[in-house]
């Protein structure tokens, strides 16, 4: 009998569903709601790459873990590429969470390094008020909460080099925010 | 001059030239000794030295360019001589004096050259009074606005305000009518004065649409120079070089030689010792003119190696150690073509911001043509205190076409993860019609590249085969090889456990 799974994925701005099924030693790819591709797949390189046979073509996939949401960073002739990817019960339940969740999130918008964490898991901010410094350029950037509401979590610890995207404050914002 | 013999040599830089340095003197049987910041314990220019000596914390400012604490490390280690790469203390004049007053002998031209060239206007009186050409420009600082109107008005507009101390691009302003003068020269004044401690600036003529070409020579530092062909970097992103050739496809054979000739005749003219390059600028028109020259060892050195068969590390030693210089010019030749393209931390679609991170994948590129000069390695943390190059990728080919062709190969082997890199953009650049025809000048990529629309599109089988090896990471990561336990296959773990035991298939 085949065991299923479903995936969800996120990439160019696109979202795309796959079903990986697999029978002993046989597995068959299902992408979006296409036909079931029966798919020969090894690791190789020490692990840092996926060696597909479809039919007949052969496929080199380097894919590297980039987050803790699912992120990979993949490349395939040269070409890379930024996706997400979880199982379709995490996507769902992050989905459920809202959009409203954490979307007072304070993100780094160049490379730098955390420098001091202004407020802790659980305090109330006020809009406007300094809740990190990051510093960067030789320079330090104190940066403040976009909205008021309650501080979910710190990803970050001071010490820290960081990069553009990289969430350093997650800020829940109050109701009617 | 009597010939001393290296036993150790003190490599005074990081990344991927110290790495390439120390290669060049472990193939001559001299010892070598790394300095190193509190970031680079585990940078691979120290673990492969054989000696180290700690200099302080990650910012260059409190290491590496500290001059004081790395000639004590050469005299604590007895270190014969000192090797300063590029960048850092490399055109240091102070810092060359401290070592030759030391007993050490610093390999690299001396501090009067480094001055005389480290001045744009000193450089541009001395070439003149050479024969060299010149940019039409004044030789003297302009500090008022009417004369800078009346000079622009005599060469012509477009012209270019420059610091004298300027350098990669910086302290440059085009200034293309007399009603912007006074305030571009206001600017670029206090610029000058800010970045390089100097704020002299001169006159220059803009030229539109050049290319640059500049020409590696070595010097045996008694009036006798050779030239070692020419290279040109004509691919720039904000005047920084992205991808540098040579042979350089701009020039006919008898510019090749009118141009290397001018080289060497910069070299003569000052007595040049060691390695060094003089770059020109090429104007649309054919006319050639001395622009600057470079009196240390220059990244993009291994396109030139790679095509006449030298070793310019080596050859920089041996003048050093007094035996003059090992080649004959007669004996140079160019053969093939080489393609360099430099691989740096920077987002291109994000308008080219660095990027930092552990290297959490390194694939090099292997087989025929290939050269890879890095300091980074697989796991390796990149540190956000220096600039952001990863590494030197360079393709040898019989021609430019097999060299481009192989480039390509080349580039889609290598795979990187970790750092956000250009090397997709360098891709991107091997696709353009006035990089495959050398038509390119230093405006191309600020042309051309358009940040929204740049990335190749995957076709049809690539998608599938991305999705497909997603998903399958994602599960493997899981550890869903069996998916025992899985509450959303509708098979309890009792019963998931008990097939696994029948079909021994864990």
């Amino acid at each position: 009998m085949w065991m299923k799974k479903r995936y969800v994925l996120k990439f160019d701005d696109l979202q795309h569903h796959t079903v990986v099924a697999r029978r002993g030693s046989e597995t068959e790819i299902h992408i979006g709601d296409g036909e079931a591709l029966p798919v020969d797949a090894h690791t190789v390189l020490g692990g840092k790459a996926f060696s597909l046979q479809l039919g007949n073509r052969m496929h080199l996939v380097h894919l590297s873990a980039s987050g803790h949401q699912g992120e990979v960073t993949a490349t395939l002739d040269g070409r890379p590429v930024s996706l997400t990817v979880m199982d379709e019960l995490k996507a769902q339940a992050l989905e459920s969470l809202g959009e409203a969740a954490g979307s007072g999130t304070i993100s780094a918008e160049i490379p730098g390094l955390v420098y001091e964490l202004l407020v802790k898991e659980g305090q109330k901010v006020h809009k406007g008020a300094p809740v990190i410094i990051v510093e960067a350029m030789k320079m330090q950037n104190e940066l403040c909460a976009a909205v008021s509401g309650t501080v979910t979590s710190i990803p970050v610890e001071a010490g820290q080099a960081v990069n553009p995207g990289d969430a350093l404050i997650v800020i829940d914002p109050e109701p009617g925010e | 001059m009597a010939i001393r013999r290296f036993k150790k040599v003190l490599v005074a830089n990081r990344g991927e030239i110290a790495v390439r340095v120390m290669q060049g003197l472990k193939e001559m049987g001299i010892a070598t000794v790394a300095v190193y910041s509190e970031a680079d314990r585990t940078a691979l220019h120290t673990v492969m030295a054989d000696e180290a000596v700690f200099i302080g914390p990650s910012p260059a400012s409190e290491s590496y360019l500290m001059a004081d604490k790395v000639l004590a490390a050469a005299k604590q280690t007895g270190a014969d001589a000192i090797h300063p790469g590029y960048g850092f203390l490399s055109e240091n004049g102070p810092f060359s004096e401290a070592v030759t007053a030391a007993g050490l002998v610093f390999i690299g031209p001396t501090a009067a050259s480094m001055a005389l060239m480290g001045d744009k206007l000193s450089a541009r009186r001395k070439m003149r009074a050479s024969g060299v050409p010149v940019v039409p420009g004044t030789d003297e600082a302009v500090t008022d606005p009417e004369e800078a109107i009346r000079i622009a008005d005599g060469i012509g507009y477009p012209v270019l305000l420059k610091a004298t101390a300027g350098g990669g691009g910086k302290g440059m302003r085009v200034v293309n009518e007399a009603g912007e003068m006074a305030s571009a020269l206001r600017q670029t004044t206090g610029e000058a004065g800010a970045s390089f401690g100097n704020d002299a600036i001169f006159v220059e003529k803009y030229i539109v649409d050049p290319k640059h070409i500049e020409v590696q020579i070595l010097g045996d530092g008694e009036g006798h120079a050779i030239h070692v062909f020419e290279r040109e970097c004509s691919v720039q992103r904000r005047h920084q070089k992205v991808i540098e050739e040579s042979p350089s496809p701009s020039l006919t054979p008898e510019l090749r030689e009118r141009i290397c000739a001018a080289a060497v005749q910069t070299a003569q003219a000052i007595d040049y010792r060691g390695a060094g390059t003089v770059e020109f600028i090429l104007a649309p028109d054919g006319e050639f003119y001395f622009l600057e020259m470079n009196t240390r060892l220059q990244v993009e050195h291994p396109v030139t190696e790679m095509t006449t068969g030298t070793d310019l590390v080596q050859a920089m030693v041996k003048i050093a150690q007094g035996e003059g210089i090992c080649y004959a010019q007669a004996d140079l030749q160019q053969r093939g073509w080489a393609i360099e393209f430099r691989l740096y931390a920077e987002d291109p679609a994000r308008n080219f911001t660095p990027s930092i991170g552990r290297i959490t994948a390194l694939t090099p590129p292997m087989g025929p043509g290939v050269r890879l000069d890095t300091g980074i390695y697989e796991g390796f943390d990149v540190p956000i205190h220096y600039d952001p190059m990863l590494a030197k990728l360079i393709v040898w080919g019989e021609d430019r076409d097999h060299a481009i062709a192989r480039s390509k190969r080349v580039l889609k082997e290598f795979v990187l993860h970790g750092p956000v890199h250009n090397l997709a953009f360098h891709l991107w650049t091997l696709e353009q019609p006035e990089f495959l025809d050398g038509s390119y000048t230093t405006d191309f990529v600020s042309q051309r590249f358009d940040p929204e629309n740049w990335l190749s599109q995957l076709d049809a089988g690539q998608t599938e085969a991305l999705m497909a090896a997603a998903s399958l990471f994602e599960a493997q990561r899981r550890g869903e090889n069996g998916t025992a336990g899985d509450p959303d296959c509708g098979i309890t773990n009792w019963r998931a456990n008990a097939r696994r035991a029948m079909t021994g298939n864990n």
